[in-house]
């Protein structure tokens, strides 16, 4: 089965076109700009030269038609027509407490969907517009796979706030959690890398990229997720505060005379390793500058290892210990120095980490932690679309048999 | 009805504040103004207000450079043909506003919106210089346009139903902020009542009732006022309070229109308020109290 797997933004979409029979991509890209008159197409069909095309594409169902119109070129194409597309599987932020896994797109579930554009008012409507111009474009199966389905195993007493407890029944104010489906194949894939079964694993998970998160995963289910009602809380961020006292946030508001707007831009755009290094937002660039001797960017690195660092001792509390960490994302993928810094100070878990095999760069799972080590510490390239694609097939699959 | 390029027919305050407004939104922007000195002033006033939110945290850099980069210059009217809306900004001067609607009238397609931002005059007088009064509409935006989430939509006495839900709708949906349907009056719902209360907090002071810092503080603590009274008036400019109150006077006809003496003294002394640093306060050159 060939599956489209789409990640719509407000005003970008990302593709990727799966073969199933054998996991493979044939083609992917990214459509930027969407709703002005340059919007800017970067298509690339596997072994082949990428093209980028500069056109009007005002909304999103041209956007669609424009990738299929690529995907079928004589030229750039990789199919010989749309039709050979037998499913589409779409990313979506939030699936609130709906969604506890990945669904066939039907009235009920649009409606639902829809529900929660309160709570994630910047993503559910982009994935909406997503799901609608497929649905204009092609007459196949859809499916939705959320960034929140994996943690809806956590228990109350890990999604709760202690807050007035008629906040959550009105307003559903509680842990969600994001990068659910990274986490979950992460944890999956560092099971079978161990050749061990998931449910006798105490792994804790860490997706550190731009945006971050920890995720306990107990068994084969997380238990515990950084992460909060928004992607705020939890980690320091690119330009993301993460934990802070909420206390700070009126505080501030009244003494720089800020509004609700301007508070949430601040901790969301402004804060992070963006606001202490006053460089970058990027750990590659905080990194250099750590390098280089200058001081802010060294402070932003030791912040943003050490709440990386709490958050796993925290999770091993969870637990009652820990088998296996995981590294993934940008940061997590690719930065040895964190990875280091982070593991050196592990060692009352039984961690040790073995300096060479840290180094290694690669795109394929790896063990960075020795033989002796009582902790696996693993690396493993996270990929979220394939995980769409699977979910996509394997829903698809069960409607046809 | 597809909004993605709006003319904004002058660069004074509120015709900067709505067209950052609008490419804050994601649209572009035709500004016009008469000289490309006056463009380049008004294109860098609308920098130093986005400088302004950077430094309070409210955009990012490359939010600022997008939105600049939507806001395009403009000398000539006859280049707004392309647009799907033009909000007309210029002072508030019926025979100029009225000259600028005939021309728009000859280059904008007739399905096209022609707004309006005037505070006071009358709106089926603009339109009558137009061969197509019914897509002729009122846009009342109220400073910081950024800030302020409410417009007043004039319907004049031509104005088309479709006109209206249009405007509405882009009100609502496009700009998101919430409109309410005003039938042409002189000043409106909004002029009209902060001009009432305005004139008579100055008899209050003028009858020494109370000092003008405890008029504010009644206003602003007792009835959560962002502004009192007497700043909401500096921060108009005192010269356009007066100039508002003396139309609305002429108008109705009534004496509780008649601008105060207090006001009318505090014109001819030159203190017009924020604009000239002093007015029934003090200020900086950035507009605050000192």
């Amino acid at each position: 089965m060939k599956v489209l797997v789409i990640n719509a933004g407000s005003s970008s979409l990302k593709y990727q076109l799966y073969d199933m029979t054998d996991e493979s991509v044939l083609a992917k890209g990214l459509v930027e700009r969407i709703g002005m008159d340059s919007s800017i197409v970067t298509h690339k069909p596997t072994g082949g030269t990428e093209v980028t095309e500069v056109s009007e594409i005002l909304e999103h169902t041209t956007a669609i038609r424009k990738v299929l119109s690529l995907l079928t070129d004589p030229e750039h194409g990789v199919i010989g027509s749309v039709d050979e597309i037998e499913a589409v599987g779409h990313r979506v932020v939030h699936g609130g407490e709906y969604f506890g896994e990945s669904a066939l797109v039907d009235g009920d579930v649009k409606t639902k969907i829809r529900l929660l554009f309160d709570l994630a008012p910047l993503h559910n409507p982009a994935s909406m517009m997503g799901i609608k111009a497929a649905e204009s474009n092609m007459n196949v199966p859809q499916v939705v796979v959320f960034d929140t389905a994996f943690h809806q195993s956590m228990p109350e007493h890990a999604y709760l706030y202690a807050i007035p407890r008629v906040l959550y029944s009105k307003h559903k104010v509680r842990r969600y959690g994001a990068h659910g489906t990274s986490h979950e194949f992460v944890s999956k894939t560092a099971a079978e890398f161990l050749n061990r079964p998931i449910e006798d694993l105490k792994i804790i998970s860490c997706h550190v990229g731009n945006g971050a998160s920890v995720t306990a995963v107990k068994g084969g289910r997380s238990i515990d997720t950084s992460m909060g009602m928004t992607p705020l809380e939890g980690l320091m961020m690119g330009t993301r505060s993460g934990d802070l006292d909420p206390a700070i946030v009126p505080y501030v508001m009244n003494k720089e005379e800020l509004t609700v707007n301007e508070v949430n831009s601040m901790l969301n755009k402004h804060s992070g390793l963006l606001a202490i290094s006053g460089i970058s937002s990027d750990m590659r660039e905080i990194t250099d500058g750590m390098q280089k001797g200058d001081a802010n960017s060294k402070l932003a690195f030791d912040m943003y290892e050490y709440r990386l660092r709490k958050y796993i001792g925290s999770y091993a509390a969870v637990m009652n210990g820990v088998d296996v960490i995981t590294f993934t994302a940008g940061v997590g993928e690719n930065s040895v120095v964190l990875r280091k810094k982070v593991c050196e100070n592990l060692t009352y878990l039984g961690v040790e980490l073995d300096d060479e095999l840290n180094e290694i760069r690669s795109g394929e799972p790896r063990r960075i932690s020795t033989a002796n080590s009582k902790v696996e510490v693993l690396v493993i390239p996270t990929n979220e679309e394939l995980v769409i694609a699977r979910d996509t097939n394997r829903i698809v699959q069960g409607l046809m048999s | 009805m597809y909004f993605k390029k709006i003319g904004v027919i002058g660069g004074g305050t509120m015709g900067q504040g709505i067209a950052e407004m609008l490419a804050a939104r994601g649209l572009d922007v035709l500004l016009v103004e008469k000289t490309p000195e006056r463009l380049d002033y008004s294109y860098s006033m609308i920098e130093l207000s986005l400088d302004k939110q950077l430094e309070k945290w409210a955009i990012t850099q490359a939010e600022k450079k997008l939105i600049l980069g939507r806001i395009h210059k403009v000398v000539h009217l006859a280049e707004l043909g392309t647009c799907d809306m033009v909000i007309e900004t210029i002072s508030e001067d019926l025979d100029a506003k009225k000259q600028v609607f005939s021309q728009l009238d000859q280059v904008c397609p007739n399905h096209i919106i022609l707004a309006s931002n005037t505070s006071s005059l009358s709106l089926t007088e603009l339109a009558s210089s137009t061969m197509y009064p019914e897509r002729v509409i009122g846009m009342h935006f109220i400073h910081p346009v950024s800030k302020v989430d409410l417009v007043e939509i004039i319907r004049g006495l031509k104005t088309s139903d479709t006109t209206f839900t249009e405007t509405k709708r882009f009100v609502e949906e496009v700009v998101h902020k919430k409109g309410i349907m005003v039938y042409e009056s002189p000043g409106f719902v909004t002029s009209r009542m902060i001009c009432l209360m305005i004139n008579e907090a100055l008899h209050i002071l003028q009858e020494g009732v109370a000092s003008a810092e405890d008029i504010d503080d009644a206003m602003r603590i007792g009835y959560q006022f962002q502004h009192g009274p007497l700043e909401m008036a500096d921060r108009f400019g005192l010269d356009s309070v007066e100039a508002a109150l003396d139309r609305m006077f002429r108008e109705f006809g009534e004496l509780k229109y008649r601008p105060s003496t207090v006001l009318k003294k505090m014109v001819r002394a030159g203190h017009l308020g924020v604009k000239t640093g002093e007015g029934f306060f003090k200020y900086d050159k950035d507009g605050d109290r000192v």
